[in-house]
């Protein structure tokens, strides 16, 4: 009660200070509001229209038209499937990164520079690494075909160019550019763990595999929880590597992603309207999947405390 | 005490500040403070037309420095320019001087975004005649349709995506040189690739082919010479299903599947037919007029060429697209005058026209629009030598005016709002290249979806 009173009293530096307070507060607040809320508002307005960019907005109002075709739009479908296809490198990425980084958490020599090499790939500009890739996966010259031709005789597979084998490529790509970044959160995760929980398990008598599955993969689960969360977000937003690897989308839209799709729409198509939909629908499922993942997480995610 | 309070009131001005600062453009600079005009132009240019263009718009500031005081030009990539274009739509920001194809003259009149040039012209006394007319054309709008009407652009430049023949490689395999003036038949033509189709260094692959197809670039060339189209003539309906259209891809991919005359598309997809070409192994390539300077050049093309015709199909009629892009004028301008006298100048100034056709530079990266300088001096300037430019240039102009064995024609998606119904035939057609899927078939599934894309293309600017 007393504190109550106290705050309608407040001394004219307490005052001050408010104000001051609120100038800082209002600089993130006022930037939320341009650069996010207003935004959002607009596609969410454009997305109710037949907007292309170029036509007056208000003027071409259609109401959830925009919508209902999306959900009969082949290719809307045919998109997102290949963007949920290529999270199969979600979990493969994950593996690796806690087997690797199991691997390197132990004093080694030069296991610095190791970890450095590692993340790499993680600073390095994803257009560059995206066409050096282009070259690995190149049909007659590329790094893993050389590889296949010497080994078995015989031709490898059109990497970039062929339906199946787009998805594969565009796959390690991602895997290996997310390596870097879960080899560390796990190195993090492991350090974080108290040596004498696998002591007393070994007293207990369990031995190398049964201490990782039973300590060591319970008690990295935060961190694999915030990689799985990372993963599918960003997994549902791949644009880049697509644009620079495969710039058409791939033989008939094979390796095409829902941005790509959303941002050919947009700008090629000039169908903002349309493109603004699109934006909505994948964020919806990405609150939908996220929302679910931390409902799930009290299920597997084991905390240290 | 005090210090610190004022450090923590600048702190957040300049937070502030910046935040209102990346909000919001600068206000209204059309008129410099001594009443003269400043020009915004927005243009995409590659490196080497930068450099003439940037020279061209500071002689044309010096020669109006009475009327103007500064003309602001923005720079950027083809792939870039209408993205940025139409943010500055949705600001209300629009330059003075911009872009605008033939495609989107009707959408921009309709929204008001460009001013008719017409008025303007009769009352400063310019004459459009002197410049090639098709192109001209192609920029006039009458209220309903593209093609006659007011003029409500100035070409930048047009262009022609012409022929081209490796001399070295015909010399090596001694045949004959391909008549300018007399396209190939289509038999024909596979004889000459076939001869000209070989592995060269004896290690059992093939490593030199008649020809190089880059499918969204040249096969219009085919279907359009056997009587077919990608669409119907009022542009709203998919013709694909043609026997004409059918034959016509059989045709093209046969070159490829059963006459093994042009790379693989697997060997396409590990180097591009374009760098297969510039790397000798091809023996026929297209030419677009902005290819000349590049493939004069020695250290990009060190072979002999020249220019010829894509072979015929049933019309007997040799076929090929023309490119344009045009400047316009924005009509929330406030120096539209001083605009329409920039893109005048830009578009028809004959000194300006001798640069970018290099009739002064000697490389080519456009033919001239004025249509006496491309039959006078460009013709003059290639046979006295001092214009680098394959001796068959005449290809060009046939194309570009029309004969009755060779013309042009821009493509349909030029007169469509957007390309994505041609984007889904090309995302799929290299299935049928490379045989997995046969013609038919083909074209029985990606019908529809290029209809849908068309229909809705059009309701997009309904």
């Amino acid at each position: 009660m007393t504190s109550v009173k106290q705050k309608k009293k407040m001394s004219r530096a307490a005052r001050e200070e408010n104000r001051w307070g609120l100038a800082f507060v209002a600089s993130p607040f006022i930037g939320f509001l341009i650069f996010m809320a207003f935004p959002i508002v607009f596609a969410f307005v454009a997305s109710l229209t037949k907007w292309n960019g170029i036509n007056n907005m208000l003027d071409n109002f259609i109401g959830f038209e925009n919508y209902i075709k999306l959900l009969t739009d082949e290719k809307f479908w045919k998109v997102l499937g290949n963007t949920i296809i290529y999270m199969i490198g979600i979990p493969i990425g994950m593996i690796l990164g806690l087997v690797i980084a199991v691997g390197m958490n132990r004093k080694i020599r030069g296991i610095k520079v190791l970890r450095t090499l590692y993340y790499v790939p993680v600073v390095s500009s994803l257009v560059a690494v995206a066409i050096l890739w282009m070259w690995v996966f190149n049909y007659d010259y590329g790094l893993f075909n050389s590889i296949i031709k010497a080994l078995t005789g015989m031709k490898g597979p059109n990497w970039l160019g062929d339906e199946f084998w787009v998805k594969v490529s565009m796959i390690i790509f991602m895997v290996w550019k997310g390596l870097g970044s879960s080899i560390i959160l796990y190195l993090a995760g492991l350090q974080n763990i108290p040596r004498d929980y696998y002591e007393a398990a070994s007293i207990d008598g369990a031995t190398g595999f049964g201490l990782f599955r039973h300590i060591t993969i319970p008690l990295v689960s935060p961190v694999t929880f915030y990689l799985l969360i990372t993963g599918l977000i960003g997994g549902f937003q791949v644009f880049v590597e697509v644009l620079v690897m495969v710039p058409t989308g791939g033989l008939d839209y094979s390796a095409a992603t829902v941005v790509f799709y959303l941002y050919e729409k947009a700008f090629s198509s000039r169908q903002m309207g349309y493109g603004s939909a699109m934006a909505f629908i994948l964020a919806i499922i990405i609150f939908i999947i996220t929302a679910i993942n931390f409902k799930a997480q009290n299920k597997w995610v084991k905390d240290l405390d | 005490m005090k210090f610190k309070k004022m450090t923590s009131a600048l702190l957040a001005a300049v937070l502030l500040g910046t935040t209102a600062l990346t909000g919001c453009g600068s206000g209204n600079d059309s008129v410099a403070e001594d009443g003269r005009k400043n020009l915004k132009v927005f243009l995409y240019l590659n490196d080497h037309e930068s450099e003439i263009y940037k020279e061209m718009i500071n002689k044309f500031q010096e020669e109006h420095s009475d009327t103007i005081a500064n003309i602001d030009l923005q720079i950027t990539t083809q792939d870039e320019y209408e993205t940025t274009l139409t943010g500055m739509m949705t600001a209300g920001d629009m330059p003075d001087v911009f872009y605008v194809g033939p495609n989107a003259v009707e959408q921009y009149v309709e929204n008001g975004y460009i001013e008719n040039l017409t008025p303007y012209l009769e009352e400063m006394n310019i004459s459009t005649d002197g410049l090639m007319q098709n192109i001209v054309d192609s920029y006039r709008y009458d209220g309903e349709k593209t093609g006659s009407g007011d003029v409500y652009a100035l070409p930048k430049d047009s262009s022609v995506f012409a022929y081209a023949y490796n001399k070295d490689l015909f010399d090596e395999a001694g045949l004959e040189y391909p008549d300018p003036e007399n396209p190939y038949t289509y038999d024909e033509f596979v004889e000459v690739c076939k001869k000209l189709t070989k592995d060269t260094d004896g290690d059992g692959e093939i490593d030199q082919w008649g020809a190089g197809f880059a499918n969204a670039f040249m096969l219009y060339q085919f279907i359009w010479s056997n009587g077919a189209s990608f669409t119907s003539d009022d542009y709203k309906t998919i013709t694909i299903d043609t026997p004409e259209f059918k034959e016509a891809l059989q045709k093209y991919v046969d070159l490829t599947l059963v006459h093994k005359v042009t790379p693989t598309v697997e060997q396409d997809a590990s180097l591009g037919v374009y760098q297969r070409w510039l790397s000798g192994q091809e023996a026929f390539y297209a030419c677009g007029t902005w290819d000349v300077a590049a493939f004069m050049d020695k250290e990009t093309f060190p072979y002999n060429w020249d220019l010829c015709t894509f072979p015929t199909l049933s019309t007997g009629k040799s076929m090929t697209w023309l490119g344009t892009v045009g400047y316009c004028v924005s009509s929330s301008s406030e120096n539209k005058a001083e605009a329409v006298e920039l893109i005048n100048y830009l578009s028809t100034d004959a000194d300006g026209q001798r640069e970018v056709s290099g009739i002064t530079t000697g490389n080519s990266i456009q033919i001239p629009n004025i249509t006496e300088l491309a039959e006078g001096e460009f013709i003059e300037a290639i046979n006295n030598g001092t214009l680098k430019y394959p001796s068959n240039v005449n290809v060009i102009f046939d194309y570009m005016n029309g004969t009755d064995k060779v013309d042009g024609r821009f493509m349909e998606t030029n007169y469509t709002p957007n390309a994505e119904w041609s984007d889904i035939f090309f995302a799929g057609v290299d299935k049928v290249k490379n045989g997995s899927m046969s013609v038919d078939d083909f074209i029985a599934e990606i019908q529809p979806q290029m209809q849908e894309a068309l229909d809705n293309a059009w309701d997009s600017v309904s």
